[in-house]
């Protein structure tokens, strides 16, 4: 068994409740999943992401867990899940979940009881507090529906501490008992064979006087004790931290090797979107110099859309911020700002461009994750509200609710998309399926181009000079497995001269069609692009 | 040293009919009356060898110029394919004690191009790739393993070269926009060439504003809304220059500014110009206010000759390149402190141009999209350089309606320059400056 797979993978995210309905209640279940496994194998993904299954009240989107040990009823069953994780593997994938760390539920039955009194056993395993003072320091993150990180338990007659919305309090990982739980918690879905786990906010584990409370040095010390118990239980597992934070803090939590496998590398998709709208490549390329090594077997999670998103919050005061500026001067920009959309509209549904965004995803360092729908180009509804608005079923044929369920159309938990240009009728995986030259062969030929070569996953990147600022051309390499990438920024055609002499006498063969270029020679090597256009090219040796 | 190999006559015969075609040659045009050559040293004595030689060549009406060449000399017997496709870097054959050999550009051939920079740089780590850069015109350059750049003078006219001098003191004072020499070479009190990092990935300013251009003119509307927008560069590029003039004076001291010295040098230059479309009066007027004023800020070493194609956007922002000033003005006159803002109206009127000239390329008529696009980024650019001059002090005056009068005198003065150039040179273009400085009395 390959240890570090998830370097050459490709990961899909999927929302139970919106992939596909099983029994026809309206909402997706983890049954439907299992019918759809196939599809996912033939897309060419490797690892599914499920976002959080467990129980909970759905105030957060499932974030807001209530018992780490149950499924979401309306999602199916345990023994649901065990047959997912057989049928995944059965396929050659594997299966990650989130799971939420820092909070849980203030209906989680620890927090029922631990606000009870300060007298009870569980009294400690979150944080209280007599005033609402404390680490005034750390900032509020949801500053929308939050006033304070402290709010008043009428029940306890204390204040009680959450970093996210109030009815998520914070485990109190001051207590050795909290860390043992949640270990076992994660014990629990290791034993039924999960494959690992997206740790969803990690930096705000701990909180400490005088301190913003984020990624404190407890915070890592107890991410390494997991790691190390899941190194030393189990095989082949990943943990994916979730640490909405720039580059270089982010590179923290691989700890030497020793602290997470991936993490999330957020700043990269609101680059890309720049460079495209600037039609020239230094957003990309400065985010990447800035971006620092990581340790031997680590990887970086890259996407072009997820629920989570880069806010100007994440960054304010931050001087280094190239985007604080390029946003600040953009209204567009500022209008697009934390507004959770998909690809394609944010693209204005121009494929070209799109198909440009994944190439350039599948061929950065890192492990790509798609988002469900996205490899069909599909559409959101930014009326639902920001969050619903990506949240929409699965489009899989032109029939009645997109294919997804046939339960009545008013029992759907959201919607379908049926405007004319995204709607079902248009954009569905059946119809695309059928059509060699649709968007979703394309992804699928893509990702199979992309199995054929681990530089992809693993290979040193190498920027190339090239004096024309619309087009973006890199060096991937490792061993003998040579790939040159070039892309064009810009929606005009743009010629480009590059400076290959290093690798002078070497044929690149573009990869898509395996067609040969002209040798490379001493002099610059001239490549006419088309507007938004791509190539990779494998730089062989020419007497091969 | 070993004794030289080739006979400096034969080497000078060659010479008449090899530097007119090259494009370091300054006197294109006119007949070569005679070449001397005038020194001569071994760099590589071994096949294939290297010398450097110095060369003056006398033209009809002018000074005598002299000229750096580094000349490679290889059997007759080898085949020189790397010279296939640049016949105009061969002198031709010449007689050596081994017997006849071809002299040719030694720059040109990789192997000897390495042994020069190992022997001109003991200190650097060995380079194991050299390319030529094509498109420089007054000196050679020559990038090694992507990560370096030698230039070698050619002209040595002068003994100090002014980008040298620059470059050095401004990577002395810590500036970090600027490419500072990691190599030397100076021989018997001349500067001979300099290594520099190479700006890898780097693209000039000139043709990040023409992407941003190209977009604005595809589009329809507001520029702050297309997305090729420049603002924030030029923002950016306008911080960089008062970092740059900041530096400048803690590397050359700094004066009290002598606008009645700057009047007269712009009345100076106005006298020269002759074309009906200059308000000759309403020009004088501006810089009779400007000699007037009691405080006009500080006058410092700049750079001369800032405009966008001197300066290069890479990874960790801009880059200010080529501090020689103008080439056609005598050295002393190039080192002359004068207002900062010289350089901030160089930039302005550079900005001004982009936007025009990209319009006339595009073939189309948007004349409100060449103006809005060039205020906007004019802006952009004084708000960056303003903002970051009065933080760190020492260069502006403190009164606002005389940064705006000194930004207003010296924009008159280049574009009255300009149009004086555009006459004599690109006289379709002349319209450029011209409009732009009748919005300027």
């Amino acid at each position: 068994m390959d240890e570090r797979w998830y370097q050459k993978a490709v990961f899909y995210e999927v929302l139970v409740r919106g992939f596909y309905d099983s029994n026809q209640d309206g909402t997706g279940d983890i049954r439907g999943l299992i019918n759809k496994l196939d599809y996912i194998q033939w897309l060419g993904v490797d690892c599914i992401w499920l976002l959080p299954f467990y129980s909970s009240p759905l105030r957060d989107g499932g974030y807001d867990i209530s018992d780490f040990y149950s499924v979401l009823p309306e999602y199916g069953n345990l023994e649901d899940v065990k047959e997912l994780i057989e049928e995944a593997h059965k396929r050659g994938m594997y299966l990650i979940s989130d799971l939420v760390m820092n909070h849980t539920s203030d209906q989680h039955p620890w927090f029922q009881e631990s606000r009870q009194g300060a007298d009870n056993p569980k009294s400690d395993w979150y944080v209280w507090g007599d005033d609402d003072q404390r680490w005034s320091e750390a900032r509020i993150i949801f500053l929308d529906t939050e006033r304070s990180n402290w709010t008043w338990d009428p029940v306890r007659q204390q204040y009680y501490w959450h970093r996210f919305f109030s009815h998520q309090p914070d485990l109190n990982y001051r207590n050795p008992e909290v860390r043992e739980a949640m270990l076992d918690v994660m014990r629990f879905w290791l034993d039924l064979g999960l494959d690992g786990f997206r740790l969803d906010a990690v930096p705000y584990l701990y909180e400490r006087d005088s301190t913003n409370g984020e990624n404190l040095p407890e915070t890592h010390q107890y991410l390494k004790d997991l790691r190390q118990a899941v190194d030393e239980e189990y095989e082949a597992r990943v943990l994916l931290a979730e640490a909405n934070q720039w580059p270089s803090d982010v590179v923290d939590y691989f700890g030497k090797g020793d602290e997470c496998h991936m993490c999330f590398n957020f700043p990269l998709m609101p680059r890309m979107f720049m460079a495209l709208r600037r039609e020239q490549r230094y957003p990309i390329t400065e985010i990447l110099a800035e971006t620092p090594r990581i340790p031997e077997g680590a990887q970086w999670a890259i996407f072009l859309r997820n629920h989570d998103e880069l806010t100007l919050e994440m960054v304010t005061g931050e001087e280094r911020d190239y985007m604080y500026e390029e946003y600040a001067h953009d209204p567009l920009m500022k209008l697009n700002l934390g507004i959770r959309r998909r690809l394609a509209p944010l693209l204005d549904n121009n494929l070209v461009a799109v198909q440009l965004f994944h190439a350039l995803l599948f061929s950065f360092p890192g492990t790509p994750i798609l988002y469900y729908g996205d490899e069909i180009a599909m559409g959101d509804n930014i009326f639902l509200g920001d969050r619903d608005g990506v949240r929409t079923p699965m489009q899989w044929t032109p029939d009645r609710n997109a294919g997804f369920s046939s339960a009545d159309f008013a029992r759907l938990y959201l919607p379908p998309l049926m405007d004319p240009v995204y709607g079902y009728q248009a954009v569905n995986v059946e119809s695309q399926m059928r059509d060699p030259s649709s968007f979703v062969h394309w992804v699928r030929k893509m990702l199979q181009v992309r199995k054929l070569h681990p530089v992809f996953g693993v290979g040193e990147m190498e920027i190339l000079s090239a004096e024309n600022p619309s087009v973006l051309a890199y060096i991937r390499e490792y061993g003998d497995d040579v790939v040159l990438c070039v892309n064009n920024l810009s929606r005009f055609a743009q010629p480009v001269q590059l400076n290959l002499n290093r690798f002078a006498g070497m044929t690149p063969i573009e990869m898509l069609g395996r067609v040969p270029f002209p040798k490379v020679g001493e002099l610059p090597y001239l490549l006419t692009m088309g507007g938004h256009g791509f190539y990779w090219f494998q730089l062989v040796d020419s007497h091969e | 040293m070993s004794e030289i190999p080739v006979q400096a006559a034969e080497l000078a015969e060659h010479l008449q009919h090899f530097l007119p075609r090259q494009r370091w040659f300054g006197h294109k045009g006119a007949p070569i009356e005679r070449v001397d050559v005038s020194a001569v040293e071994i760099l590589k004595a071994d096949w294939p060898m290297l010398i450097r030689i110095e060369a003056s060549a006398a033209v009809e009406d002018a000074d005598p110029e002299t000229y750096q060449m580094l000349i490679g000399l290889r059997s007759v017997a080898d085949r020189l394919d790397f010279l296939e496709e640049n016949s105009g870097s061969v002198l031709g054959e010449v007689s050596t004690p081994e017997g006849p050999a071809h002299a040719y550009d030694g720059l040109r051939d990789s192997e000897l191009a390495l042994a020069a920079f190992k022997e001109l740089f003991p200190h650097l780590d060995p380079p194991e790739l050299v390319r030529p850069v094509l498109a420089e015109q007054s000196n050679t350059l020559l990038i090694y393993d992507e990560r370096l750049v030698f230039k070698m003078f050619r002209s040595l006219a002068e003994e100090v070269n002014l980008d040298l001098e620059v470059t050095e003191a401004l990577g002395n004072v810590g500036f970090a926009h600027v490419a500072a020499p990691v190599g030397v070479w100076r021989s018997g009190g001349k500067d001979l060439g300099m290594v520099q990092p190479y700006l890898a990935g780097a693209v000039d300013g000139w043709a990040m504003a023409l992407t941003s251009l190209r977009d604005m003119f595809g589009n329809e509307g507001d520029p702050a809304l297309a997305g090729g927008d420049f603002a924030a560069e030029a923002e950016r590029l306008g911080a960089t220059t008062a970092e740059m003039h900041a530096a400048l004076a803690e590397a050359f001291g700094t004066e009290l500014g002598s606008p009645k010295a700057w009047a007269a040098a712009m009345e100076a230059n106005l006298k020269r110009i002759d074309h009906a479309g200059i308000d000759r009066e309403a020009a004088s007027r501006v810089f009779q206010r400007m000699a007037a004023l009691p405080d006009a800020g500080a006058s410092i070493r700049v750079h001369g000759d800032l405009h966008l194609g001197q300066v290069m956007r890479t990874d960790t922002g801009w880059y200010v390149l080529d501090f020689g000033g103008e080439p056609s003005r005598p050295v002393e006159e190039r080192r002359v402190f004068t207002s900062p803002f010289k350089d901030v109206a160089g930039m302005l009127r550079s900005l001004n141009y982009a936007a025009w000239t990209a319009m006339a390329e595009q073939e189309v008529h948007k004349e409100e999209v060449a103006r809005e696009w060039d205020e906007r980024n004019r802006g952009a650019f004084v708000d960056g350089y303003l903002r970051t001059a009065r933080r760190l002090g020492g260069l502006l005056p403190d009164d606002e309606s005389t940064v705006n009068l000194l930004l207003k005198a010296f924009e008159l003065d280049r574009g009255i320059y300009e149009v004086g150039y555009e006459i004599s040179h690109r006289p379709q273009w002349v319209d450029i400056p011209l409009a732009a400085i009748a919005n300027l009395y």
